[in-house]
């Protein structure tokens, strides 16, 4: 096809409601033509393309709390849609209870783009290879949303129903995004690999969550989020049930990323193979797990 | 000649002045083309381009486009009959009756603004009928291929390439020498392989544009980021039926070019609609998306090597074989064929030799100069043949380009011998600086280390009567304003042109300014900022400029004072005699003259120096056999030196050192020389593990920086080293030549020679990216 | 589509501007007020030539529309430096040799003074990290990683101010 990338956004009416039923009332009045947006950088750009062609661009940052970032040592940490990734990245409260967060949101491009990037936006993107998806799952994320019927809470591990699919109905804004206080002495790491050592998307991404529990028969609990080789971001449930009911041992995270590799269904695109990326869910996945292990052992 | 007077002190030529350039870029204050202002007068243009890699035109409706309120003018080929090339006029400025490349400008529309303009286009129906394309250079080749110019036998060429009419071969240069077939026998190991080298973009930051406007007498101004201004005013001019001096090219700051600025390539678009909105200035600028493919690209290339030693590792023969992916108009490509023609021995010296160079049109993007012209893609491949030859007759890939590598009064593969240069030293250097023969332990268990080195050679390919010219004037605060035709595209040769003209002046570096910007109405002639060629041509131009500047200067104050200019010089902005001590500084002598004594008058005049520069012993090269005593001007050798690791758990190749010797023969300003070290190096790595426009049915699928990567700040080695070698060239200013395209030839092969180290695996061609490297050790057993 | 009047402050000095709805802050900077220094390299956020300060931090100004800058404050190139005085970073990268063809350098010298001020002793890896939303073609950055460095030690000669 013809690349046919236009050198300007093309018009349309930038639309800025004072208060969240406002927009949530324009947004279903205009369900097919109105797109709330944040920070903007997948939105112009899909725009430029000519993926998207919204009549109206809804401004939904500083809105009724979307500039926060919270910690709350019973409801755990609450950021707000319009807070950028640099803003999550240095916060004392995300450095020291959600580091894998921390570490996720700081592969995203570069500095500069970060300061305009969000985490809501990152997730209602809904790219199968988003970086702050993963951390968000292991950590059990739950999305704030508003929407014509009033505020409601959905878990983020139903949210994704396609590449650039969600369970998102007209007139819903994504608020912020919650995640529960983690579990005791848990630890995380993000594996992400792309072209360049820094700054590119990922080909295939592996997040991975651990921490000690007695009512697992191993002793222990793992959660691992692979993105980029599945239409959606995947939470392979044999790889956690493969962990918590079997002695863990290197061979045993071998065999976990062995699975997690046979869960994933990547595709051939522009950024690499399939064939590829499945060895590399496999490598990413043994080298997060046992770092992971390392940390909680 | 060497260009100094046994008076004149060298500084600051061999210091590393500060760019001349420097504060109004660090300012914002630098005035790009995009930068000009023209206020409400100004159009926009934008381009309709064909979404077919091969097709004939049947039917173009611009009615509902022009009709368009804000539209201006809408404008196709069937106004612009005239072809338009380099070396081969083989491309219209708009398409007439077909389109040969997915991106080939069809029709353009001027309007109010930008937006105006993109709308119009999608008013615009234009009708195909879609034909075969050609997608690789091979087959293009070949009789059963479409033919691409049916009417290539008609087209203007440069006596130096040869089309081969009924063909969709644009040029075919062919090197004899010696008997291959005979040598082979000799052999005592012999490799031979096949390389692919994919399609690369320049990716200047700064995207091409072009500003144009006609006025009421129908000449023309063209403003754009360019290499060559005077290039532009000739082809254009010479396509629209103008006279050159009613074509006038000024061209701003260029925000970067490595060739793909050179030539013709967009700006005879902004040209031709310019010519029908009625005085209007009319922008047409491309997005980062058209750069990648519908400016110049690098063709790909597909190579065949063979090359044997005798039991001793003497190079005995070589047989290459070169298919250049030109793309849909060769009319610069083809010189890059013939270049890579007469170097495809690389820099070695071989007594039987057999080279074909094939240029071929095929349904790509454009094909154009990047900087190596030709080298970098055939050394990808050559050198790695060369360390092969070098492991199958049990030698060292060091000792073994030591034995054969060019040295002084060595033999060419095209006959005559080579200047004096410092090739050997240069292997040598970076063989010492990366330790070679020591093996490093790896960073870590899941890394393997390996080391590799590349040898080159490069020549300015050009006419062989490209000419430069300079001049020199002053004013009454005694500063100087040099002029040139070159460009500044970063590499620095206005902080260059500077010195020059400050040491063979006597003048202070800071006196000196540099005429900028470059512009055929005020600017003396300059061929083109190509080649690596503005150092040595332009460079010996400037010399002889402010050496005119500097005559005129001491015979009139020799003339005043009665004495000898023998016993004068300008030192420090100060005219002196070493006679009678007299000192008079160079101020408003050098507008107003001297008084005679007796009041009789004054005499002198406002000194105004000029010089030029053009090679004339180039001769020919035989059309069956490559040969000629003297074909290029010169060569700049050199070698770079690699340490990297490769990552067993992704396939990641990390660059941990990277080396690089060039013999530039005197080093201008020594700063800038190693920079262009460094940022060739840098641009050589990003090939080789980065970069390449994947085309797919004619389509590149990646134009844009989302999946079109470049090395960025963490992507290059933590430890660079640039070393100068200095071989005097017998006629360059102090000994200079060029340096700018030969930092990027070794890189590539090197890494992959370094690759070969580490694991032991060769690819048939880049990027070496870590899937294909990973997926290689996968399949080799290597990991599992 | 509608035009919006925003108030906003461009290198200390208050401005007001009338702007389409799809006009981005780099458009807005070039088209409208003529601050040319900052540079179009992309128009999708990925080279960085278009950087500027926008309430203190770094962004890709053609990533911001120009309406969203209503109250704010904004630093391109053309403001660092003060009255003639060259901020360090533009004084270090001159020495360091990490200019070209200066196409990048806008956007470096902004990423870089954004930097220094969040980290002023930094690691060479700190400042790669730093700057690799900035791509450079010329250079190979090394130079740059210099000048950054050297910078980091000097003190500025006024106050930069970022809001």
């Amino acid at each position: 096809m013809l690349v046919d990338t236009h050198p300007a956004l093309p018009e349309f009416e930038y639309i800025r409601p004072a208060t969240l039923a406002e927009a949530s009332y324009f947004l279903s009045l205009h369900p097919d033509t109105a797109r709330p947006f944040l920070g903007g950088t997948d939105v112009f750009v899909r725009m430029r393309d000519g993926f998207m062609k919204p009549e109206y661009l809804v401004d939904v940052k500083n809105l009724d709390g979307t500039n926060e970032l919270c910690f709350d040592p019973q409801s755990g940490l609450t950021v707000g849609a319009a807070v950028n990734m640099n803003r999550v990245i240095a916060a004392p409260d995300v450095q020291a209870h959600y580091p894998l967060l921390a570490e996720a949101c700081r592969s995203v491009a570069s500095y500069q783009l970060r300061t305009r990037a969000t985490m809501v936006g990152n997730i209602c993107n809904a790219s199968p290879a988003g970086d702050s998806i993963g951390a968000c799952l292991v950590f059990d994320g739950v999305l704030h949303i508003h929407g014509v019927n009033g505020p409601r809470q959905e878990p983020l591990s139903a949210f994704f129903r396609g590449p650039g699919k969600t369970t998102l109905k007209p007139g819903d804004i994504v608020t912020a995004i919650q995640l529960p206080v983690p579990p005791k002495g848990c630890a995380g790491k993000y594996l992400k690999l792309g072209r360049n050592r820094l700054s590119d998307l990922s080909i295939v991404a592996v997040t991975a969550l651990g921490y000690k529990d007695p009512a697992c028969s191993s002793g222990y609990r793992f959660r691992l989020a692979l993105t980029s080789v599945a239409p959606v971001p995947l939470m392979p449930a044999e790889v956690e049930m493969y962990l918590a009911n079997n002695p863990i041992t290197p061979d045993a995270l071998h065999e976990a990323a062995r699975l997690a590799a046979g869960a994933s269904s990547p595709i051939d695109d522009v950024r690499g193979g399939a064939r590829y990326r499945r060895q590399m869910v496999r490598n990413l996945s043994v080298k997060a797990l046992t770092e992971v292990w390392k940390n909680i052992s | 000649m060497v260009q100094t007077s046994t008076t004149s002190p060298s500084a600051p030529v061999g210091e590393s002045k500060p760019r001349i350039d420097a504060r109004e870029k660090v300012t914002g204050a630098a005035i790009y083309t995009d930068d000009l202002q023209f206020g409400n007068a100004l159009l926009h243009a934008r381009i309709k381009r064909s979404p077919h890699p091969h097709a004939l035109i049947k039917k173009i409706d611009v009615s509902k486009a022009q009709a368009l309120p804000g539209v201006k003018a809408v404008v196709t080929g069937e106004d612009f009959p005239g072809y338009i090339g380099l070396y081969l006029q083989d491309r219209f400025i708009f398409c007439r009756d077909r389109v040969r490349y997915v991106g080939d400008p069809v029709v353009g529309v001027a309007a109010i603004s930008e937006e105006i303009a993109q709308k119009a286009l999608d008013l615009i129906d234009v009708e195909y009928e879609v034909l075969a394309p050609v997608l690789d250079p091979e087959l293009g080749a070949s009789p059963a291929a479409p033919i691409l110019h049916p009417d290539l036998g008609q087209y203007v060429v440069a006596g130096f390439i040869f089309p081969e009419a009924g063909t969709n071969i644009s040029n075919h240069f062919k090197l004899r020498k010696g008997n291959v077939e005979e040598a082979w026998a000799s052999c005592a190991a012999i490799v031979e392989r096949s390389y692919r080298i994919p399609h690369i973009q320049h990716v200047p930051l700064e995207p091409h544009i072009a500003i144009s406007k006609v006025d009421e007498k129908g000449e023309v101004t063209l403003w754009t980021s360019s290499q060559s201004p005077f290039a532009q005013r000739n082809l254009i001019a010479q396509s629209l039926g103008l006279s050159q001096s009613d074509l006038r090219v000024i061209s701003p700051a260029v925000g970067g070019g490595f060739g793909g600025k050179a030539g013709v390539s967009m700006e005879s678009l902004a040209v031709a609609i310019a010519m029908k909105t009625k005085g209007h200035p009319v922008k047409l600028r491309l997005t980062r998306e058209e750069e990648f493919f519908t400016a110049f690209v690098r063709q790909g290339l597909v190579a065949h090597f063979k090359m044997g030693c005798d039991a001793s590792g003497r190079l005995l023969a070589m047989e290459n074989r070169f298919y250049w992916d030109g793309g849909a108009y060769t009319e610069y490509g083809v010189n890059i064929a013939r270049a890579a023609g007469y170097s495809c021995t690389g820099p070695y010296e071989v007594p039987n030799v057999k080279g074909d160079s094939y240029c071929v049109y095929t349904n790509h993007p454009v094909g154009g100069p990047m900087r190596g012209f030709g080298m970098p893609e055939m050394h990808s491949g050559l050198e790695q043949c060369i360390d092969e030859l070098a492991r199958q007759i049990g030698m060292d890939a060091i000792e073994f380009r030591k034995l054969n590598c060019l040295k002084t009064n060595s033999t060419l593969a095209t006959g005559g011998k080579i200047h004096p240069i410092g090739l050997d030293q240069c292997i040598q250097k970076v063989a010492d600086a990366i330790e070679w023969g020591k093996k490093n332990p790896p960073s870590a268990p899941n890394k393997r280390r390996g080391k590799g080195m590349a040898a080159m050679w490069k020549a300015p390919a050009m006419p062989p009567n490209a000419g430069s010219s300079a001049w020199v004037e002053l004013a009454e605060d005694g500063k100087v304003n040099v002029g040139v035709g070159g460009q500044d595209l970063g590499q620095g040769s206005f902080t260059i042109s500077a010195q020059m003209a400050a040491a063979t002046l006597g003048v202070p570096y800071e006196s000196v300014r540099v005429a900028a910007p470059v512009d055929t109405r005020y600017s003396p002639y300059e061929w083109q900022t190509v080649a690596s060629r503005l150092t040595w041509s332009m460079g010996n131009a400037v010399v002889n400029a402010a050496k005119d500047a500097r005559r005129q200067v001491l015979e009139l104050v020799a003339q005043a004072w009665e004495e000898s200019v023998e016993d004068l010089n300008i030192v420090n902005g100060v005219v002196i005699s070493y006679k009678s001590e007299k000192e008079i500084p160079l101020k408003n002598l050098v507008i107003y003259g001297l008084p005679k004594p007796d009041g009789s008058g004054w005499r002198g005049g406002p000194i105004l120096g000029r010089g030029n520069f053009m090679p004339n012993d180039v001769t020919g090269l035989d059309a069956e056999t490559g040969q000629g005593e003297h074909g290029v001007v010169h060569y700049t050798t050199g070698a770079q030196a690699i340490e990297l690791e490769v990552d067993l758990d992704t396939g990641r190749i990390e660059i941990i050192k990277g080396i690089a010797a060039f013999d530039v023969g005197k080093a201008i300003n020594p700063d800038m020389v190693k920079a262009q070290m460094e940022g060739g190096l840098v641009q050589g790595l990003s090939s080789a593990l980065f970069e390449e426009l994947k085309l797919k049915d004619g389509f590149v699928q990646n134009p844009s920086f989302v999946d079109y990567r470049i090395a960025t700040s963490t992507d290059v080695p933590r430890e660079m080293k640039s070393i100068i070698v200095e071989v005097p060239q017998e006629d360059g200013p102090w000994g200079a030549r060029g340096i700018g395209e030969h930092s990027m030839v070794a890189t590539l092969p090197a890494i992959a020679n370094a690759i070969y180290d580490a694991i032991g695996i060769r690819f048939d061609g880049p990027p070496f990216t870590s899937e294909k490297v990973y997926l290689a050790m996968l399949d080799a057993g290597i990991v599992t | 589509m509608a035009f919006h009047q925003i108030n906003v402050t461009i290198n200390h000095e208050r401005e007001q501007v009338v702007v389409p709805s799809n006009m981005t802050l780099m458009q807005m900077l070039r088209e409208k007020l003529a601050l040319t220094g900052t540079k179009n390299g992309c128009s999708a956020g990925e080279c960085g030539a278009c950087t500027v300060m926008l309430n203190g931090e770094p962004v890709n100004s053609c990533m911001v529309l120009a309406v969203e800058c209503d109250q704010a404050t904004i630093l391109t190139v053309e403001g660092l430096a003060d009255d003639r005085q060259l901020d360090p970073i533009q004084e270090a990268i001159i020495e360091a040799g990490g200019v070209q063809c200066g196409f990048c350098t806008p956007g470096i010298l902004i990423s870089s003074r954004a930097f220094l001020n969040r980290n002023p002793n930094p690691s060479d890896e700190e400042i790669r990290e730093a700057l690799v939303g900035n791509l450079c073609r010329c250079t190979g950055y090394t130079r740059i990683v210099e000048a950054v460095k050297k910078a980091a030690g000097r003190k500025l000669a006024a106050p930069v101010a970022s809001d």
